[in-house]
C-alpha cells in the first residue's frame, strides 16, 4: 500500500492506494499516529486507491479514529469502492466510520 | 475453454495471501460470467480465513497450506487446508464491539459465506466455504 500524505485548511489528508490488508495495516495505524502525535488530529483517510480492504485495515482506521478522537480531534473517511463500503458494513463500522463522498466533503465539512 | 478449478500450494505468510488474491482474479477473468460482487465478497471470506491461518497458525511461518477454488455453476466453493496444529480456541461468529481493533476476520466470513466449515483430520485444518452466485435472471 502507498500513503501520500497532504494538507487542505488544517486537516491532514492521507491518500493511500493498493491493498489495506494485515500487511500494510500496522503502518498505516502507526502512520496516523505519529500524524496526531505531531499536533494534527484532525485527519481524512482518502480511500479511493484501495482495491481492498481485510479486517487488519478496519482495525487500523478504528484504532486511528480512537487516536484521533482521544487528541480532541477525529478520523473521516473519504471516497471507498465497494468492497471497502461492502465490509464497512457488514462489520457495523458504518455506524462509526460514515464514509464521504470525497475528500473535498470530508474536509468541508469539519 | 477455461477449467472451472484451480489450486496453489504454500507457506501460510503473508506473501502466501498475495497468491491467493493472484488466483482469484485469474478465476474471476476466466469466468466472465462470475458477477463482480459474488467473487469480491468470496474473495473477501476467503482472505480472512487465510489471515487467520497465518496470524495464529502454528509453528507460525512454517505452517503450510493448500488452497483449492471451484467456480460452480449455482455457488463458489473454496477449501482451505493447512498443516498447522489443531485449532482451540472454537470458531466465534459473534462480530465484536464497534471500537474493537481486532477480531472481525472469522465473524466478516460467516456473514459473508452460506456455508463455513471447520475440519481436523489427517493431521491437518480444513476450512470449506461456499457463498451461492446470486443468479443470472436475479436482475
Amino acid at each position: 500500500m502507498q500513503i501520500e500524505q497532504s494538507e487542505r485548511e488544517g486537516v491532514v489528508v492521507l491518500t493511500t492506494s493498493g491493498r489495506f490488508n494485515m500487511v500494510s495495516a500496522p503502518r498505516m495505524k502507526a502512520r496516523i499516529d505519529e500524524t496526531v502525535a505531531a499536533g494534527n488530529p484532525r485527519i481524512v483517510v482518502d480511500l479511493s486507491g484501495i482495491e481492498f480492504m481485510d479486517s487488519s485495515g478496519l482495525g487500523a482506521l478504528i484504532g486511528g479514529l480512537k487516536t484521533a478522537r482521544q487528541a480532541s480531534g477525529d478520523l473521516r473517511i473519504a471516497a471507498p469502492g465497494e468492497q471497502v463500503v461492502t465490509v464497512l458494513r457488514l462489520t457495523n463500522l458504518d455506524r462509526i466510520l460514515r464514509p464521504y463522498a470525497s475528500v473535498e466533503e470530508a474536509v468541508n465539512g469539519w | 475453454m477455461a477449467g472451472d478449478g484451480y489450486g496453489l500450494q504454500g507457506f501460510a505468510v503473508p506473501e502466501g495471501v498475495e497468491d491467493l488474491h493472484t488466483l482469484l482474479g485469474r478465476a474471476g477473468a476466466e469466468h466472465p460470467d462470475l458477477d463482480p460482487s459474488d467473487l469480491m465478497l468470496f474473495e473477501t471470506a476467503v482472505i480472512e480465513i487465510a489471515n487467520n491461518v497465518v496470524e495464529h497458525g502454528v509453528p507460525s511461518g512454517q505452517v503450510r497450506w493448500r488452497f483449492t477454488l471451484h467456480v460452480r455453476p449455482d455457488q463458489l466453493e473454496a477449501t482451505l487446508s493447512d498443516s498447522g496444529e489443531a485449532l482451540t480456541d472454537g470458531f466465534d461468529p459473534t462480530m465484536p464491539d464497534v471500537l474493537a481493533e481486532e477480531g472481525r476476520g472469522l465473524p466478516l466470513a460467516h456473514a459473508i459465506l452460506d456455508k463455513i466449515e471447520y475440519t481436523r483430520h489427517d493431521d491437518a485444518n480444513h476450512w470449506r466455504m461456499v457463498r451461492r452466485r446470486t443468479p443470472d435472471d436475479g436482475a
